[in-house]
């Protein structure tokens, strides 16, 4: 008889690891801001480019947001504005200015039931200036939470 | 939980109890079952998010295995700063359980088993308000109600005993597998019927179901006694080895 209550024994433990994580809020420990990651390469070789300085930022009518600020990089990571459809940016690479313009679709994602929806998007297009910049070219649509990136701009 | 626990152990005394008879052949009744599960009532007294009903039935095929199955209503609902989420639904599941009591112990009243099951979620999900908050500020969205179809595997160790004639009363866990949510990859369900947490790849839950059994046949089940048949094959060994010496000439008491 005592082999039958190995059962019972293991459905009370596996019960209450079911029941006791329940009964408490669990935090959020994951990642729910995508990113529009970019790579920097230089225009004809497609070599790794290390600009010397690069801000990337946005003017809105009550204020600037400052997204990048960074001396030596070969790479950005911007986040799409969750309230529209498309993101301006202003790119000052190694002192010139260019405007880039990202237009996506955006979707509802649940990253966890702690941590909650976010929205990942996908990209429809893209506008530049050509100040600095040689082309800007959409290497992956999918602004996601995986980090892969996005968009090279050789320059 | 605490009348749970009583019952659970109650059950236990009831299958300890009963001696195991030596014999060659016993009478089984086999049974039709169908109950419903009380701790899903229970449970939405501590748990208001989660309603839950359940039904479940199952049939004799022989002493050991049954045929299973049951029908869920689940209703979760959640309100919170980041989202609210809705999700209802019907999950049916069957399968089969195999009962590790033998039959001569068991005899139509006590199972201590594990069952397999084939489980399909048919639910309805809404996210009627999304938070979502980055550098550029704050965005909200919803997601509109929407059905989907859910599949899972579930494995239901479990106790039941008969506390008096045609009533019985048991526990099962549920280790569930998923197998696929059906809302895509984006929008997994925080709550699936049936399932639980479709953003898991396994979950569980108890159960605790008193239900209603109707013998609708009685079978004879051959039961090996195994300690008379030992001590029968020592008789017949020992009778054997002595007729043996006294064929051959031996008597063993002159030496």
């Amino acid at each position: 008889m005592t082999r039958y209550l190995s059962i019972p024994l293991l459905a009370i433990a596996a019960l209450l690891a079911a029941i006791l994580p329940s009964c408490s809020v669990q935090p959020c420990y994951e990642d729910t801001n995508p990113m529009l990651n970019t790579l920097l390469l230089v225009s004809g070789t497609g070599e790794t480019a290390e600009a010397d300085s690069l801000r990337v930022y946005t003017y809105r009518e009550t204020d600037t947001l400052r997204f990048v600020d960074s001396n030596v990089t070969s790479f950005f990571s911007v986040p799409l504005d969750p309230d529209s459809d498309q993101s301006l940016f202003l790119i000052t690479l190694n002192g010139v200015t260019d405007t880039a313009v990202i237009r996506y679709n955006r979707r509802p994602h649940l990253v966890s039931p702690e941590c909650g929806y976010t929205l990942v998007s996908d990209i429809t297009g893209l506008k530049t200036t050509h100040n600095i910049i040689d082309t800007l070219i959409i290497e992956n649509r999918s602004v996601t939470l995986n980090g892969e990136t996005n968009l090279h701009l050789f320059y | 939980m605490a009348k749970q626990t009583c019952i659970f152990f109650i059950s236990l005394f009831l299958l300890g109890s009963h001696a195991v008879r030596s014999q060659d052949t016993v009478t089984v009744p086999l049974h039709i079952r169908a109950g419903f599960d009380l701790s899903g009532p229970v449970l939405n007294f501590l748990d208001k998010d989660l309603i839950s009903y359940g039904v479940l039935g199952s049939v004799d095929i022989n002493s050991a295995v049954a045929v299973a199955a049951g029908f869920r209503y689940s209703s979760f609902s959640s309100s919170g700063v980041l989202y609210d989420f809705n999700s209802r639904g019907l999950s049916i599941t069957a399968g089969a359980d195999y009962n590790f009591v033998k039959a001569n112990v068991a005899r139509g009243k006590y199972y201590a088993g594990i069952g397999m099951r084939y489980g399909l979620s048919f639910y309805n999900e809404e996210a009627p308000m999304i938070s979502y908050t980055n550098e550029w500020g704050t965005g909200s969205t919803s997601v509109p109600a929407a059905s989907h179809t859910g599949h899972f595997l579930e494995l239901t160790p479990g106790v039941r005993a008969e506390i008096f004639p045609g009533m019985t009363i048991g526990w099962n866990l549920y280790m569930r597998l998923l197998i696929s949510a059906g809302a895509g990859k984006d929008l997994k369900p925080v709550w699936m019927p049936g399932y639980g947490a479709g953003t898991r790849g396994m979950s569980t839950a108890a159960e605790y179901f008193i239900s209603v059994s109707i013998p609708y046949k009685k079978i004879k089940v051959f039961i090996k006694p195994r300690v008379q048949q030992s001590e029968d094959d020592e008789e017949t060994e020992g009778e054997n080895t002595q007729t043996g010496a006294e064929n051959r000439g031996f008597n063993n008491n002159v030496f």
